[in-house]
């Protein structure tokens, strides 16, 4: 889909399916975050790079994710 | 309230958290408390509908509502969740399912808050909430199932 496209169509949404993909792409965020962070420490990253490339805190990242 | 929660309706609850947290969610919303009822033989048999039925409905409505805005989410495939982090909260749409649940159990004069009064507050969820959603999206008819659940 052009970008254009995309964002005529977005205006035009239903609701209850735009809503639903915000949701959605929370959920997923999340998911990915969880790999990611995952993958990251097993390289080797800190928690503090990993913080810095989410753009939170190291504490926050840490709290959430330590084994 | 919860000290009134018979054994497996607090059981649910802690199925309903752990959906939650397995999705990513920020919040435990009706739906969570449906897929919850779902890890019960009871509720479940009762519905009509099985746990796995019901995950797969909630990751279909997902990845439809991803397609509408151009993001193709086939084949991702879910990681463990952390379980650490703070609890979610409920969101107003379950407080109002515990608010009804508790309200079945009185109108029955029952002392515990039992599965059936959980099952026939979550089949009171109005249009657009996510619970609602969720039953439409497994075709549960939800008068036969309210009916099912008195009779019980």
């Amino acid at each position: 889909m052009e970008t254009d496209d995309l964002s005529a169509h977005i205006h035009s949404l239903d609701p209850a399916v735009g809503l639903r993909a915000v949701g959605a792409l929370h959920r997923l965020a999340e998911q990915v975050e969880a790999a990611q962070v995952r993958a990251a420490r097993q390289q080797g990253w800190t928690w503090e790079q990993i913080g810095d490339a989410l753009g939170v805190s190291r504490q926050s990242v840490h709290a959430k994710y330590r084994e | 309230m919860f000290e009134r929660f018979a054994d497996d309706t607090r059981k649910i609850v802690g199925f309903a958290m752990d959906e939650a947290r397995c999705s990513g969610d920020k919040r435990l919303g009706t739906d969570h408390l449906l897929l919850g009822a779902l890890h019960d033989p009871g509720p479940a048999g009762l519905l009509g509908v099985t746990l796995d039925q019901a995950r797969a409905a909630a990751a279909r409505l997902d990845r439809t509502a991803l397609a509408s805005i151009g993001i193709d989410a086939h084949g991702f495939e879910r990681v463990p969740m952390p379980s650490r982090g703070k609890k979610p909260p409920f969101s107003s749409g379950a407080r109002s399912v515990m608010e009804g649940m508790l309200r079945y159990a009185m109108d029955q004069k029952s002392r515990q808050i039992t599965t059936a009064n959980l099952l026939l507050s979550l089949l009171d969820c109005e249009e657009h909430d996510p619970a609602a959603v969720l039953l439409k999206e497994l075709g549960v008819d939800r008068a036969v199932v309210r009916r099912r659940v008195l009779s019980s």
